[in-house]
């Protein structure tokens, strides 16, 4: 009795722990004004709470020649391709909505990570952290306003 | 004769036109200022009457405010690049981040194994 006992328990908690660190998908809804100019760069990226670049989650942009221009990005990543391997697509065009889902870690969230949007567009110029915004569960749903190309940004799990 | 006056004169006018910047470009200045002056033909010390290069800023990069620009000449000097979007350039594309799909998400502990999903509307 005790022997099947301890076996249950054993394997609760053994299907507990991957439960604790499991990911979810999250939808990063990006709406950009219409400013009337060409596609917009975007760098979606991630800075722990001592502020220190944790990771890029999206690129928005196809020609490195032009991530000098995501300065904050930049900055911090000293352009490095390997930071958006696989997660690079097309930049987003005025007045467009960029929906991006992600299968992303469960402690991204609640944790005092911050997502930064740079933004740069053509002949324009540039907004680092257009979108500057705090990652926790209540947020999750709440539309964000830009500073310069982006109207609305919000995230949702 | 007159004809002969009139073809020293049109030499003599056509010499001045070409030979007065001539000889003012191998008199510049020696502090290395873009300035060409004329001085040196004219004998003005009046700075409002000599001549300014139209162009001689490096600054391209920004605006009246000091605010930096995607898009400028400075980019363009970037010759591993190509002209379209769609990063087929054959030998360029490999100086180019993966789209994605084609690889996995970078490892920096941010994402699991899931493969993202983009749509643009």
């Amino acid at each position: 009795m005790l022997k099947s006992l301890f076996a249950a328990l054993a394997v609760t908690t053994a299907l507990g722990f991957p439960a604790a660190a499991m990911a979810k998908p999250v939808t990063f809804t990006t709406t950009l004004k219409d400013y009337g100019g060409n596609g917009a760069y975007l760098a979606f990226y991630v800075t722990d709470k001592s502020g220190a670049y944790a990771g890029s989650l999206w690129m928005a942009g196809g020609k490195s020649k032009y991530y000098k221009h995501l300065a904050n990005w930049y900055q911090a990543t000293g352009g490095d391709r390997a930071q958006i391997n696989g997660i690079t697509g097309a930049s987003v065009g005025s007045g467009r909505t960029l929906e991006v889902t992600l299968d992303l870690k469960d402690a991204l969230f609640d944790a005092g990570y911050t997502l930064h949007v740079d933004a740069s567009v053509e002949d324009r110029r540039d907004s680092p952290d257009d979108v500057k915004v705090p990652l926790t569960s209540a947020g999750a749903g709440t539309p964000v306003k830009g500073r310069r190309y982006v109207s609305t940004f919000t995230y949702g799990m | 004769m007159s004809k002969i006056l009139s073809l020293l004169l049109a030499s003599a006018a056509l010499t001045a036109v070409v030979g007065v910047p001539a000889w003012s470009a191998m008199h510049l200045p020696q502090q290395g200022a873009a300035v060409t002056p004329m001085t040196a033909v004219l004998g003005s010390t009046d700075t409002a009457e000599l001549l300014v290069l139209v162009d001689d800023d490096d600054d391209e990069d920004e605006d009246a405010d000091g605010n930096v620009k995607r898009g400028t000449s400075n980019d363009d000097d970037d010759a591993e690049e190509c002209d379209d979007d769609d990063r087929s350039c054959g030998a360029a594309a490999a100086t180019q981040a993966a789209p994605a799909g084609t690889v996995a998400p970078p490892q920096n502990g941010l994402f699991d194994t899931g493969t993202p999903q983009v749509q643009v509307k």
